[in-house]
């Protein structure tokens, strides 16, 4: 009995061993990545629409065959803003086997610099933080850097001022994230940028910014550029707004102009800020889902596919993260194309030849994505955008700021 | 003595020499060999993922930290809210020399011991600088004196140039014996290292305790005017444990630092202090295995918090700021329900387990 009840089994097993192999020889191949971000936690407001819009674009890539039979897993994990656990996410992706990496914060991007350089691993940060690429070969920003950023809004001040010498103040997060421009911004003027930086100021967690504004506005300034979150960024310009300081138009005197970099913008500043937003002017390398183009047709397309709310589909953020995994399923494309194992060795080779005809188009930014050895900032191209009802417009075409170059 | 070198019922104590034994039977002494034993050898037998061994080595140095926050709050009744100061004191010892000599230096990466040494002297001395108020101060007001200089600190770092503003110092791979520390040998490495400096801060602490260095922080805690009056010197008393704690705290903010190869502010921060407490608290104020149990705790519900809250902030995503809450919900809840329900921490269980042991085979 027990004899033939083994038997029975063995035949089981053996009919079963049969049937799943020529499924497994047919099955393609998996490509593990890893995204370490705040989904909870500091700053979550941003991490978590980018981590949507990581997963659902890697979603879309696998259920489209884009990859053919080969699918990507992206592992996604919540650090909460923590450098500590970030560090544990990478070890963790590492063991696992992953071939990219998509990081998040300036902090815990500069902590693992050395990880990365160890592990010979390609990393796109959420951070746009020019200190990323110091010393460093394996980073690489999806886009401008921050410092490109308020150079970029420097330029334009100068640019559309009228009178003499234009006073700046900047407005910035007491981080190396809010830090990193002013030094740039300053050696910009250094190098020939026609305006005053008149005062640096880093912002705590004041809940008035009545006494600032008016100690600016004593001391001339009339532009005042912001690189920090949108939070601080809509107190000060309800503050502003309820001492009647916010210019109607660009630069208009007695009044100050708000501008600021990528993370200070987006529809949530509107949310937070209501009218009090109104002619900001805000600086990114992304499209905006409020005016018809290609990307953000495919930007609403997805979210809707995954049955993403309006906020998370709307979302900079989500343009952000659904970016860089357009750039990374794009390199493991062209690896494939060109008969090369996927492995972080040829993923790496595949992003640093991403440039002349090899540029890549993702349709979610102002420009292409650029990459080489001696670059390694994606996307240089930026575009101005100011509120107006409610909502962020395109001002004037993408640009490429002047004085970024010659700073370097 | 009891006659019964493996078991004694009850205590059999006829002198104080018998009474500051550190092992009181041969079980006692043949379980912490084997405890250590196993410690030093289940890494040869259990392969265990980097993330996991991170996770490991971290709460190895958390039990450093935390027996020195014991020595300063539990044995002398010192409040310190500033503990992760003095661990960050520790980190940026080392992350100074990085900075001044460069990260990869032979002094960093060939006399770390030395480096590590010179990081618990730091936090030592400053120690001693931040009690010099508890002479005057206490309870309440002590506290708010150690806060203070965990603000003092962190706004110093965050704003100093030389401390690169609170961002990373990078610190290089050590070299040992067999050559340099490979990334693949890295956190095994740490294990053994802070493994071995637990060991012979266990019984520093353990052999403190038993001198009248060790009694007179206990009798300061628990009347310093009687203590004054019994010959012994509360100021005097009160600055050492203030320094021993930072001794400690600087030893762990070091083996931080080589840890992870490098120093943040992020790492120090009041979040942390409070962490280190919540520690000591759970564990068991007061209390030698407090130190171990109380890290372990609470690093161990960190991570399945963390996990918990991780899953809620992706599939709830209605419920993205509660998932974002758990984290210092479940926290404040322990330490509330520990001073509600076991005031004398996760340490009591195991005196009453080994009190268990001790009277079998009769009833507890």
């Amino acid at each position: 009995m027990k004899k033939k009840s083994m038997i029975g089994w063995m035949s089981l097993l053996v009919a079963v061993t049969m049937l799943t192999l020529p499924v497994q020889s047919l099955a393609g191949k998996v490509y593990k990545l890893g995204l370490s971000l705040a989904i909870t936690g500091p700053t979550s407001d941003a991490g978590n629409p980018y981590s949507k819009g990581v997963e659902d674009y890697f979603n879309f890539v696998n259920d489209t065959k884009i990859l053919g039979d080969d699918k990507i897993e992206c592992t996604i994990r919540d650090d909460q803003y923590n450098n500590d656990v970030t560090k544990r996410n990478f070890e963790d992706f590492i063991s696992q086997g992953i071939v990219f990496y998509l990081n998040y914060s300036t902090g815990s991007t500069l902590a693992l610099k050395k990880d990365f350089e160890e592990e010979k691993m390609a990393v796109i940060p959420a951070s746009f933080h020019a200190g990323n690429l110091i010393d460093s070969h394996y980073i690489f920003l999806p886009i401008a850097s921050y410092s490109t950023q308020a150079i970029g809004l420097g330029e334009y001040i100068v640019k559309n001022h009228k009178g003499g010498t234009p006073k700046v103040a900047m407005f910035i997060h007491p981080s190396a994230f809010g830090r990193g421009p002013v030094e740039d911004l300053q050696k910009a003027v250094a190098a020939g940028l026609k305006m005053e930086i008149v005062e640096v100021v880093e912002h705590g967690k004041d809940l008035d910014n009545t006494a600032m504004l008016q100690r600016l506005l004593s001391k001339g300034v009339q532009y005042v550029i912001s690189q920090t979150v949108q939070s601080p960024v809509a107190t000060m310009l309800k503050d502003a707004s309820g001492l009647g300081l916010v210019a109607k138009s660009f630069g208009e005197a007695g009044k100050i102009t708000f501008l600021g970099c990528h993370y200070t913008g987006g529809n949530d500043l509107i949310a937070l800020a209501g009218a009090s937003a109104e002619n900001f002017y805000w600086t990114t390398s992304y499209i905006v889902t409020n005016e018809p183009s290609p990307g953000a047709t495919a930007q609403l397309e997805l979210a809707k596919k995954y049955n993403r709310d309006e906020k998370a589909a709307n979302s900079h953020n989500y343009t952000n993260g659904m970016m860089v995994a357009q750039v990374a399923t794009e390199v493991i494309k062209r690896a494939k194309a060109a008969g090369k194992e996927i492995t972080k060795v040829t993923l790496y080779e595949e992003l640093q030849a991403m440039n002349g005809d090899k540029a890549f188009s993702p349709g979610t930014t102002v420009g292409p994505v650029t990459y080489s050895k001696t670059d390694h900032t994606g996307v240089d191209t930026l575009q101005l955008y100011v509120v107006g009802g409610g909502v962020f417009k395109s001002v004037g075409t993408p640009f490429i700021p002047v004085f970024a170059e010659k700073i370097k | 003595m009891s006659s019964n070198r493996w078991l004694a019922t009850g205590n059999y104590f006829t002198s104080y020499k018998e009474e500051q034994r550190i092992f009181f039977t041969s079980l006692d002494r043949a379980a912490m060999s084997l405890l250590l034993l196993c410690l030093f050898i289940w890494p040869f037998f259990i392969v265990v993922d980097n993330k996991y061994m991170l996770v490991i080595d971290n709460i190895l140095v958390a039990v450093i930290a935390v027996m020195g926050l014991n020595l300063v709050t539990g044995f002398a009744g010192l409040i310190s809210i500033g503990h992760a100061a003095f661990v960050g004191i520790g980190a940026y010892t080392i992350a100074s020399f990085a900075r001044v000599l460069g990260d990869s230096h032979a002094l960093l990466t060939h006399a770390w011991p030395l480096l590590i040494l010179i990081a618990g002297f730091m936090g030592a001395v400053f120690g001693a600088i931040v009690g010099l108020p508890a002479l005057r101060l206490k309870h309440l007001y002590l506290a708010i004196a150690t806060l203070s200089f965990q603000m003092i600190f962190q706004w110093t770092i965050n704003f100093m140039n030389f401390f690169n503003q609170g961002q990373t110092i990078s610190v290089g791979r050590v070299v040992w014996l067999t050559g340099q520390v490979s990334r693949s040998q890295h956190y095994i490495f740490w294990y053994y290292a802070i493994l071995v400096v637990i060991v012979f801060c266990g019984f520093a602490v353990r052999n403190l305790l038993r001198t009248r260095y060790g009694r007179c922080l206990v009798a300061v805690r628990d009347n310093d005017r009687a203590a004054d009056a019994m010959g012994m010197h509360p100021g005097f008393t009160k600055v050492y444990a203030f320094a021993l704690a930072g001794f400690l705290a600087g030893v762990a903010g070091a083996l931080h630092a080589y840890l992870y190869r490098g120093v943040g502010i992020e790492s120090f921060t009041l979040h942390h202090s409070i962490s280190f407490l919540a520690m000591a608290i759970v564990g068991g104020l007061g209390t030698l295995p407090g130190s171990f149990l109380g890290p372990l705790a609470i690093k161990v519900l960190d991570l399945q918090v963390e996990r918990l809250s991780e899953w809620a902030g992706a599939h709830l995503t209605f419920a993205t700021n509660l998932a974002t809450a758990l984290r210092p919900l479940s926290f404040g809840l322990v330490i509330v329900l520990f001073l509600m329900f076991e005031p004398r921490g996760i340490a009591n269980w195991w005196r009453i387990a080994r009190s268990y042991v001790k009277l079998w085979p009769f009833r507890y």
